[in-house]
């Protein structure tokens, strides 16, 4: 068991090597490009170059650590980055990975040497001395055991350790704790403003909507009351009144429970909820569905509000004649695709609706990105953590 | 005509078998939870269940799920779904095997006595009462090239009364038409539609509402 990981941190050490020197050539010939004035024009091909070894190299040290290694954001200038890998690489890499091919060549210079002093007297072992007799080829053994264990003992962690280096400058940069933090204190900020907003549009709803409904029914009721001591006929169209009032007064009612957690929601969990918004949708619309994390209903509600939003969208400008929705989770976001066929040119600068989904998916620390270019189709994609 | 109802609400509960006594209707059982709706259904082979859509355990769709259940288990027992809140997608549950005898209304329709006891009668005699506000959300959500965009809003009015189930007598009474006019209007609809003319009942409700939901 423990032997193919050593093995296979031999081979990865000694090909950062190869590796390494690939990356001397590009170095040498991205200097010679700008030294020699009239070859700059052959800069952005050497640099293309360049970039490309560090994409293999990305792909190589990935499967190393197992750990799929993401090149960095437009934001962090991947070009500079991968221009100090390379320094890094030419450096540090080729160093390190000197240290496997090193231990390998001692061990079979000292052994040889040692093995064929009698036929040839006087070569060398590794540490310069003449083998001329069979201490001295008992010494050049010692030596060859050296180099083995020296290898054998550094190499591993060595690897892991130039591995992770690697992996560290040829990834995104890794936020601070202090980047973090502004991140998380601007998302708390907004959660809470998008919290209050809330609240406010309720509490609204319910004060001039079902409770100005209400007190119709008990105005109506009032003077029934009255009326039925005088005129019982007369009160029959004013029991109708009152009903009629009670029945919007639940109606409304209704719509402010859909829009603050929609029943179907409650009854059928996220995967449910968006099944019966696909089935409503005008235009042909498919869900590929995996399955989900669990999570806060806060969390589904907005899941479910984006896609609602997102479909509502699509059906009213997009033109398109096929969306799909794909609800699925990465790494313990839930993540909402939605994919239209239509003209594209969707951008959150314009219509309510994308920034709606913007502003409702940062409350939750969640990102939102679109790419629509003109003549489609459009991708909306938007993750949501699904909790701590 | 025999009834069971199920409602956990006691207050609702009590007020809907009153209601119905006082009709001369006759309420076999009123229980609070779906098991013991599927018991009294065995024990008093009523002519319709009315059940409410949010029972114990879990205040979900415990009464759909009996509603459908107890379908199978006795097929042709009619089955009135009550809820605070319909849901297309759940009307298309009920009607999934086909038979009559389906009601799905909102809890509010049964204050309108007599619409309530119609739509009762209605489902009792294996027709259908679909609440408007289901109608009203497979109408909303419409592609601009719609065909229902190609009818006058009077036949629109006949298509929804349709689907809730209404035979075409009572479409004639409540939008005050002749019987020969509601015929036109239904004539009309189903070839700008494109639908095979259907007799009225259970299987022309089940045309349109597929056709709405298509």
């Amino acid at each position: 068991m423990t032997d193919r990981p050593r093995l296979s941190a031999w081979r990865f050490l000694a090909w950062t090597a190869v590796v390494g020197l690939q990356a001397l050539a590009v170095s040498i010939g991205l200097l010679l490009c700008v030294a020699f004035v009239v070859t700059l024009p052959l800069l952005p091909r050497v640099l293309r170059f360049g970039r490309g070894l560090a994409a293999g190299e990305r792909d190589r040290v990935g499967r190393f650590l197992a750990t799929p290694i993401p090149p960095p954001p437009a934001t962090e200038d991947p070009t500079w980055r991968d221009l100090r890998w390379l320094v890094l690489q030419t450096t540090v890499g080729g160093l390190a990975g000197s240290v496997p091919i090193g231990s390998v060549a001692g061990v079979l210079q000292n052994v040889v040497v040692a093995a064929v002093w009698p036929l040839f007297p006087g070569s060398t072992s590794t540490l310069n001395i003449p083998v001329e007799s069979w201490g001295g080829a008992a010494l050049a053994v010692v030596t060859a055991a050296g180099y083995g264990l020296l290898g054998v003992l550094a190499v591993p962690p060595l690897a892991r350790w130039y591995a992770n280096l690697s992996a560290d400058r040829l990834g995104p940069r890794k936020k601070t704790l202090v980047a973090r933090l502004a991140e998380v204190t601007a998302t708390r900020a907004a959660a809470l403003e998008a919290h209050g907003t809330e609240l406010r549009r309720i509490e609204r709803s319910l004060h001039d909507g079902t409770q100005n409904r209400l007190v119709a029914v008990v105005m109506q009721l009032g003077m029934v009351e009255r009326v039925l001591s005088r005129d019982p006929s007369a009160a029959l169209p004013m029991v109708r009144g009152a009903q009629d009032a009670a029945t919007d007064a639940l109606a409304e009612l209704r719509r402010v429970v859909r829009d603050i957690y929609p029943p179907v929601l409650a009854d059928r969990g996220l995967s449910g909820a968006v099944a019966s918004l696909v089935a409503h949708c005008p235009i042909p619309c498919t869900l590929d569905e995996r399955p989900l994390p669990r999570a806060p209903a806060a969390v589904e509600a907005a899941a479910y509000f984006v896609v609602a939003e997102a479909l509502t969208n699509a059906v009213k400008h997009s033109g398109a004649d096929q969306i799909t929705v794909s609800l699925r989770d990465e790494d313990g976001a839930i993540v909402v695709e939605v994919t239209d066929n239509g003209r594209g040119g969707a951008d959150e600068a314009h219509g309510t609706g994308l920034l709606g989904i913007h502003h409702r998916v940062a409350a939750f620390d969640g990102t939102t990105s679109i790419d629509s270019p003109p003549g489609g189709p459009t991708v909306m994609r938007v993750d949501i953590p699904a909790g701590p | 005509m025999r009834i069971v109802i199920a409602e956990d609400d006691a207050l609702l509960r009590e007020g809907l078998t009153h209601l119905l006594r006082a009709e001369g209707m006759e309420v076999t059982s009123a229980v609070d939870n779906p098991d013991d709706l599927l018991g009294a259904i065995e024990s008093d082979r009523p002519d319709v269940a009315v059940v409410d859509i949010r029972m114990p355990p879990t205040f979900r769709d415990e009464g759909l799920r009996a509603a459908v259940e107890a379908r199978r288990r006795w097929p042709g027992l009619a089955v009135l779904v009550l809820s605070a809140h319909v849901e297309e997608s759940y009307a298309t549950e009920l009607l999934a095997d086909g038979a009559g005898g389906v009601g799905y209304l909102l809890k509010e329709r049964v204050g309108k006595v007599a619409d309530f006891l119609d739509a009762l009668h209605r489902v009792t005699a294996g027709g259908t009462a679909m609440d408007p506000e289901v109608v009203a959300q497979l109408l909303v959500r419409r592609r601009a090239d719609d065909p229902l965009r190609g009818l006058t809003p009077r036949e629109r009015e006949v298509l929804g009364l349709m689907a809730e189930g209404h035979s075409n007598a009572t479409i004639g009474s409540m939008l005050v038409v002749s019987d020969g006019a509601v015929h036109k209007h239904i004539g009309n609809i189903f070839s700008k539609l494109g639908l095979p003319t259907t007799d009225a009942g259970h299987r022309r409700v089940l045309a349109v509402l597929a056709y709405l939901k298509a």
